[in-house]
């Protein structure tokens, strides 16, 4: 089995530690990510944050993982194109 | 008022009448509060003490158990047990005093960054930034802790923070558990699609696990299958939901389990998993578990479907709702035949040769004495495997043990927890000496709180689960797994004021037994048996679960 890439857009709340919670569902959960964007909102509450990962496993094992986090509050996910 | 006046008062409001914890530097503002604060405190030995004494008091009383510990060493003590709720699904608020918040990451005194610490081991967690943020944090994390899959809530709260006096108003309002709303026609769909492979099979089998109690579905899951009256295994965690007495009920399966529920499993055509999720000491080898059998998976926790086993059907809604909707007649005496005939052809059997005490005996006369209303909490490996095996459960909340996370030293302070939540029943204890001594100081409190816990030690002498893999896939090299040093456990038990006895033949099980239940107040039984028992029937590993290992197979091995 080949790793397959995918996009994930991530709406978030702002907390401190939001980032680590998702970048370790990801790594715990058996994917790699390969590219990372946290662009500066005008919004202090809130955070959007596109990742690229990569992995074997079903995606949409991860997209559930990540949902159930409780400062998570939408995802989409795409298969990343090239 | 001050932030810790707020926070007892939340508890209060939040009905919670019990906690348990551990003083020390950074949370003794709270300390402070609880003093006189109204609400019961139990001061544990240890805080992994406290910790698991809090998943007792929440698995025996179905409610939410809540412990306290200092910030550092008394903080990564509660990590183990807050691991364990994670993994077994138990709520549980956990509230940490942290160093000051302009200390923190400067390396003060007894500082650790606990939230980033268990970010991998709670269901979330929360740094108070400000004491104005408490009213919202402490509703969360009793919302979160209860909803949905159940699980572990961390609030760490600076010690700054928990001398702050609060905004005038700040209020908490009680939270209860409210299941989400259901979209009818998805669910009306799903249930459709459920009956349908229901009614087509032919060897069908529930499988139930610790969901169908915390969803407090036990009387429908009951009501069901006296309907379906479809044969029913269970795992470690879903012992006592089913009820014992129904013919085609053939009791845990897995790697211990019993060789007429692996069977059964690895035979059928349909299985239904009720709050159960494809453990690993549940299928063995996965791709040959019940290769026959399409799925219904029924689970809260979307996560768990498809997870390891992909499922026909998937349904994450309350299974209070669920159940009732599942019911019809079934055409399966083939079947069911089939299973009663396995069931009485594989069953148990205690007539053990010699005049040594055969442990699953005397845990099935320990079963049968004990009253309607108990409970066992128990440790880790062969005691744990031989309880799930030989006793018996008639509610799910009577067997506490540590399933998904396998955590030696669960036993006595969950004992201690449920004892709290649950003072009218027989509190029991089946522990092992290996596990044992990983909590030893909890007997303290049991003397401290006056609980009347019995505590029954199997004594192998040995770390006998371990012994038994050395012996059967490790060409019998028993690498640090002998315990002939042990200390003298009634003599340990009698300075922490428990009276007690050793017993080393059978004759002597069943007065000791009678004597232990009728003893007012906490009693060791400290029961020696021979080290070379093991556990039966065993699935190797990387074998399915048709391939069980028995006593008699043992010699060819």
């Amino acid at each position: 089995m080949t790793n397959t890439k995918y996009d994930l857009a991530i709406q978030a709340q702002s907390k401190p530690e939001v980032l680590e919670r998702i970048l370790r569902v990801v790594r715990h959960r058996g994917f790699q990510i390969q590219a990372l964007n946290m662009p500066e909102m005008n919004d202090c509450n809130a955070l959007k944050i596109t990742v690229t990962v990569s992995g074997k496993r079903p995606i949409d094992m991860l997209h559930k993982q990540l949902d159930k986090l409780f400062d998570v509050q939408n995802i989409t996910c795409s298969k990343h194109d090239g | 008022m001050k932030a810790t006046e707020f926070i007892v008062e939340a508890l209060h409001e939040q009905n919670v009448t019990q906690v348990f914890g551990y003083p020390g530097g950074a949370i003794m503002p709270l300390y402070d509060a609880l003093f006189d604060g109204g609400i019961s405190h139990l001061l544990t030995r240890h805080e992994q003490g406290a910790v698991m004494a809090a998943i007792g008091y929440a698995r025996a009383g179905a409610s939410v158990g809540v412990c306290i510990a200092t910030s550092g060493p008394g903080a990564t003590n509660l990590v183990t047990g807050l691991a364990e709720a994670m993994t077994d699904s138990v709520p549980i608020v956990a509230i940490t005093g942290q160093v000051p918040s302009n200390l923190i990451g400067v390396d003060t005194f007894q500082e650790v960054d606990i939230l980033g610490m268990t970010l991998s081991c709670t269901k979330h967690s929360f740094l108070v930034e400000h004491q104005d943020d408490l009213p919202e944090i402490m509703q969360q994390a009793f919302e979160l802790a209860m909803s949905g899959r159940p699980g572990p809530v961390l609030i760490d709260i600076p010690k700054d923070i928990q001398l702050a006096e609060m905004a005038n108003g700040a209020t908490f309002t009680a939270v209860t558990n409210v299941a989400e709303a259901v979209v009818e026609n998805v669910f009306n769909q799903q249930i459709n699609a459920a009956r349908a492979l229901i009614e087509a099979a032919k060897k069908p089998v529930l499988y139930v696990g610790g969901g169908v109690g915390m969803a407090d579905a036990v009387n429908e899951l009951r009501q069901l299958n006296g309907v379906l009256n479809m044969p029913m295994v269970s795992t470690l965690k879903g012992l006592g939901s089913a009820d014992a007495d129904n013919p085609y009920y053939l009791g845990m399966l897995g790697m211990h389990g019993l060789k007429a529920a692996n069977l059964a499993v690895q035979e059928s055509d349909l299985l239904i998993a009720i709050g159960a999720r494809f453990d690993d000491r549940v299928t063995g080898k996965l791709d040959e578990f019940a290769p026959h059998a399409k799925v219904i998976h029924l689970d809260i926790d979307a996560c768990e479907h498809h997870k390891l086993r992909t499922a026909n059907v998937a349904i994450s809604t309350d299974l209070k709702k669920v159940l009732p909707a599942l019911a019809m007649q079934l055409s399966i005496s083939d079947w069911q035949q089939h299973v009663t005939e396995l069931k009485a052809t594989t069953a148990f059997r205690y007539d053990h040769p010699g005049i040594a005490i055969y442990a699953p005996l005397l845990l099935k006369q320990l079963s049968a004495a004990l009253p309607q209303d108990h409970f066992v909490a128990c440790d880790v490996g062969q005691h744990q495997m031989w309880t799930a095996q030989h006793m018996t459960f008639t509610r799910p909340e009577n067997l506490l043990s540590s399933a998904g996370f396998g955590t030696m030293g669960f036993g006595l302070p969950a004992a201690v927890g449920a004892a709290m939540a649950r003072p009218e029943a027989m509190p029991v204890v089946v522990t092992g000496d290996g596990s044992i001594m990983m909590n030893i100081q909890e007997l303290a409190t049991i003397n401290r709180a006056h609980l009347p816990i019995k505590i029954v030690l199997i004594d192998n002498q040995r770390l006998g689960m371990v012994r038994q893999w050395q012996t059967l896939f490790f060409e019998g090299r028993l690498s640090q797994t002998i315990l002939d040093d042990n200390p003298d456990f009634v003599a340990l038990a009698a300075a922490c004021g428990i009276q007690g006895e050793t017993i080393v033949v059978k004759e002597q099980v069943q007065p000791a037994i009678e004597r232990m239940l009728a003893h007012d107040g906490a009693y060791f039984l400290h029961v020696q048996i021979s080290e070379i028992e093991n556990v039966w029937p065993l699935v190797p590993p990387g074998v399915n679960n048709s391939k069980m290992l028995e006593a008699q197979d043992y010699d060819e091995y």
